[in-house]
């Protein structure tokens, strides 16, 4: 159907101001955070309701039209980039928070809340909003839950889908699903709920999400280590876990980025070192000052330290925490396209890892910088190049290939957090095998039976 | 057709989307292309030749340029100068709105300027250090001639000459690029060493071409001197005085401790929330677009109003204007005045 006919049989179905298809808005949703992917929509839908929801995608089903849904449009994976056309769901003004249950310790949202919105809102309650996505600050729980997005926190606390407890979604045919609920525990039926997480807007459009809150920690404390290398960091956190400890962050840099931070944010960071270890722990005083001693001695004597600093202060604290915030941004200025991967080993591979990343970059002469979450083996390998040489563009796009593969041989994983989107799609049947294909498409057609929603993307 | 945005600053963007929490647009519409990325990914577009030029006038005309979106952004993207590259390319022609050109009409010239404050009791000239000019803007020399005679009081040794124009600012903002910084070279020349500013707008523009070594802004100036305050009383109890940022004096100079460090020692400081959030005077976006001004206003009144403040002090004469008026609309009694006039009521007070 043309561009302009999908326009107006939408507005005469939905509130006028909800539907746009001038030229202008429709750039400016062709592209989401992943460099290199860029599709233009035919029509932006604005919904406010579940019922409008519900219009659109029953008319996306009669039509066949791609619908694809999009809170901040912050993943790195092109996952809302609609690169068939079709119908780009804005849910960023379905946002409100309809419940905190300070007493069950949950929050039933609509989509389009922050993820920053949510943790301040609840913080008013003593309670916090755990998973903590690097674009926290902009993405909205409904994307959160679509990516079953990390963050810092995953080790101690997990990820998005140990949060989530119930789901009200738009399925492919227009019906509304409502699975999971108030409850930790409710085992009937199969667990909808977490296959819809990380779904990705392939099975439905989320429209309302109850998630499980924690109690808001005391106080939290960090400390940076240094190394020779990423390999002793690595041992350094094994012993760290041996002891039995269990780290609310543990956060590397590797060399690149270690200089790439320091040319840029000038913290006193240790040039020569191999590795930059931050550790921290949180809780209340009596747990945390104890846990962070013993860490630090378990890490000052491990083979390979180079020196170990405790923050003295909350100031001290955020500006380790900023060096590692800043990884991605610093390493970004070195060139005009950065490809920032999100791959997981099992945590006593990850040093075999980034030592074969690190090799990668010299058989190709690429900038290659890593960082990630040390404890749970997901690292963040990070390709700078210049986008104006396609040679460059060229080798990036191969090493990529060969990180991917490195991560498979290792019993890991093509994405720990960012999600598969259109990015990393080629790379998931050599992953998951051709039984796991063969089922996630029937799941796919289960849900959407004419491949509507999200279309080119999981299950397809 | 040339390319209207210098490629480099484009390529800067990474599209990562932290802008859109910052920026007071997206806040009212939950539209990307209200949003600074938003923005970026459309002038890419043109750039690129995918759009036509006009397609960007209407966020050309939307945003407020208040620049929320630079301390935000991790990959340091200088949307300040895009955004005037934006207007110097759209507001060509029919679209240049009939009220800025008479505004630069207005202070076109430095005659025209002095004209425009013939009768306002500004500070009176006069020759001091050689290496410290007072700037008394154009539309601030009109509207508040306080303020000048405040500073002029507050800095005996600062050199006041009559024979300056206005600084180029509301030209590079408006559309007129190359004329703006033409103007802060000629404004550069009139006052020679420091330019002593109470308008954190033209101390952005003034400092983005002079240089940020040829600029200080009052507070920023003042708070160097280590002048000890007594605080203002009322019915004998410290008055209570809240702030409002200048947009580009803290997201351009990062100039925002400053102001409240001397707010402190002057009464019962109260942190007005969102405080950097821009109130929607925004330059010439309050005569250009009232009724989006007033909708970013508007929470700002409400919050103002629940303060209960006796004073709410202002670094910019955009902002003191829009909120004054904003709050007699209301009926909020809180007087806005500059930061300076605060700051010579309680000197004054001691001597």
């Amino acid at each position: 159907m043309a561009a302009q006919g999908i326009a107006e049989q939408l507005t005469a179905l939905l509130r006028a101001d909800l539907v746009k298809s001038d030229l202008t808005s429709l750039e400016a949703y062709s592209r989401d955070a992943t460099p290199l992917f860029r599709g233009v929509p035919d029509v932006i839908v604005s919904p406010r309701s579940t019922a409008d929801v519900v219009k659109v995608v029953k008319f996306a089903n009669e039509t066949n039209t791609p619908i694809i849904a999009r809170g901040a449009g912050s993943n790195l994976s092109g996952a809302t980039v609609p690169l068939q056309g079709g119908i780009v769901l804005a849910m960023a003004n379905m946002k409100s928070v309809l419940e905190v249950s300070k007493s069950e310790m949950i929050a039933v949202v609509q989509p389009g809340v922050t993820n920053i919105d949510l943790d301040e809102l609840v913080a008013k309650e003593g309670l916090r909003f755990i998973p903590d996505p690097g674009s926290r600050n902009v993405s909205t729980i409904g994307g959160n839950a679509a990516t079953s997005a990390g963050g810092l926190r995953g080790l101690k606390y997990g990820t998005t889908k140990n949060y989530v407890l119930g789901l009200e979604a738009v399925i492919g045919t227009g019906e509304i699903l409502r699975t999971g609920g108030r409850l930790v525990k409710d085992v009937a039926g199969y667990d909808i709920t977490r296959l819809l997480v990380g779904s990705e807007g392939t099975l439905g459009i989320f429209t309302e999400i109850t998630v499980a809150l924690a109690p808001r920690p005391q106080l939290s404390k960090y400390g940076v280590a240094y190394f020779d290398s990423l390999a002793s960091a690595a041992q350094a956190v094994d012993q760290v876990m041996l002891a039995g400890l269990l780290p609310a962050t543990l956060e590397f840099l590797d060399n690149t980025c270690i200089v790439a931070v320091e040319d840029f944010a000038h913290l006193g960071l240790d040039k020569e070192a191999g590795a930059l270890l931050l550790f921290g722990d949180d809780g209340d005083e009596a747990s945390v000052t104890p846990a962070l001693t013993r860490m630090a001695e378990i890490i000052k004597s491990a083979s390979g330290c180079r020196g170990l600093t405790l923050a003295a202060d909350v100031a001290a604290a955020d500006a380790l925490l900023y060096a590692r915030r800043c990884s991605l941004p610093a390493l970004a200025r070195l060139g005009s396209l950065s490809i920032l991967e999100d791959i997981a080993v099992p945590r006593p591979k990850m040093a075999e890892a980034v030592r074969k990343i690190e090799e990668i970059a010299q058989c190709y002469n690429l900038r290659i910088g890593t960082f990630g979450h040390a404890g749970d083996g997901n690292l963040h390998p990070t390709i700078v190049v210049d986008k104006d040489i396609p040679e460059e563009v060229r080798k990036a796009e191969l090493a990529l290939r060969e990180i991917f593969q490195i991560a498979i041989d290792l019993g890991g994983t093509i994405t720990g957090e960012h999600g598969v989107g259109s990015a990393k799609l080629p790379f998931l049947e050599p992953l998951l095998g051709p039984v796991n294909m063969q089922l996630q498409r029937n799941i796919k057609k289960v849900f959407d039976p004419k491949g509507i929603l999200n279309p080119g993307r999981l299950g397809s | 057709m040339t390319q209207p945005f210098t490629q480099s600053k484009l390529d800067r963007c990474i599209s990562c989307g932290y802008c859109l929490p910052a920026c007071p647009t997206y806040q009212l519409t939950g539209a990307e292309e209200s949003s600074p990325r938003g923005r970026i990914t459309l002038m890419r577009a043109v750039q690129d030749a995918r759009l036509p030029l006009e397609s960007l006038l209407p966020e050309s005309n939307f945003c407020l340029g208040c620049r929320a979106c630079e301390p935000v952004c991790p990959a340091g993207v200088e949307y300040g100068v895009l955004l005037e590259e934006m207007r110097d390319a759209t507001w060509k022609g029919k679209n240049k709105p009939l009220i800025v050109r008479a505004l630069f009409l207005a202070v076109g010239s430095t005659l025209r300027v002095r004209a425009l404050a013939l009768l306002s009791p500004i500070a009176r000239k006069r020759k001091a250090r050689t290496d410290l000019h007072l700037m008394l803007g154009c539309f601030e020399r009109r509207l508040f001639p306080r303020v000048s005679r405040a500073v002029a009081q507050i800095e005996p040794t600062c050199s006041i000459s009559k024979d300056q124009g206005c600084c180029g600012a509301l030209h590079a903002h408006n559309g007129a690029l190359e004329k703006g910084k033409a103007m802060a070279k000629a404004l550069g020349e009139q006052l020679p060493g420091t330019i002593l500013t109470t308008a954190g707008g033209c101390a952005a523009h003034l400092s983005s071409v002079l240089g940020r070594d040829r600029v200080k802004e009052f507070s920023e100036w003042f708070t160097l001197n280590n002048q000890q305050l007594t605080p203002l009383t009322k019915n004998g109890r410290p008055v209570r005085i809240g702030f409002q940022d200048s947009c580009h004096l803290r997201n351009g100079m990062s100039v925002f401790n400053e102001p409240r460090t001397i707010l402190k020692s002057l009464g019962e400081y109260i942190e007005v929330p969102d405080a950097a959030a821009c109130c929607g005077a925004a330059g010439t976006y309050a005569l250009l677009q009232p009724k989006n001004s007033r909708k970013v206003v508007s929470k700002k009144v409400q919050d103002i109003a629940a303060l209960n403040l006796d004073y709410l002090a202002t670094v910019n004469p955009g902002c003191t204007r829009q909120l004054q008026s904003e709050l007699r609309r209301a009926g909020v009694k809180t007087k806005v005045v500059h930061l300076a006039e605060l700051v010579e009521r309680a000197l004054s007070a001691n001597s």
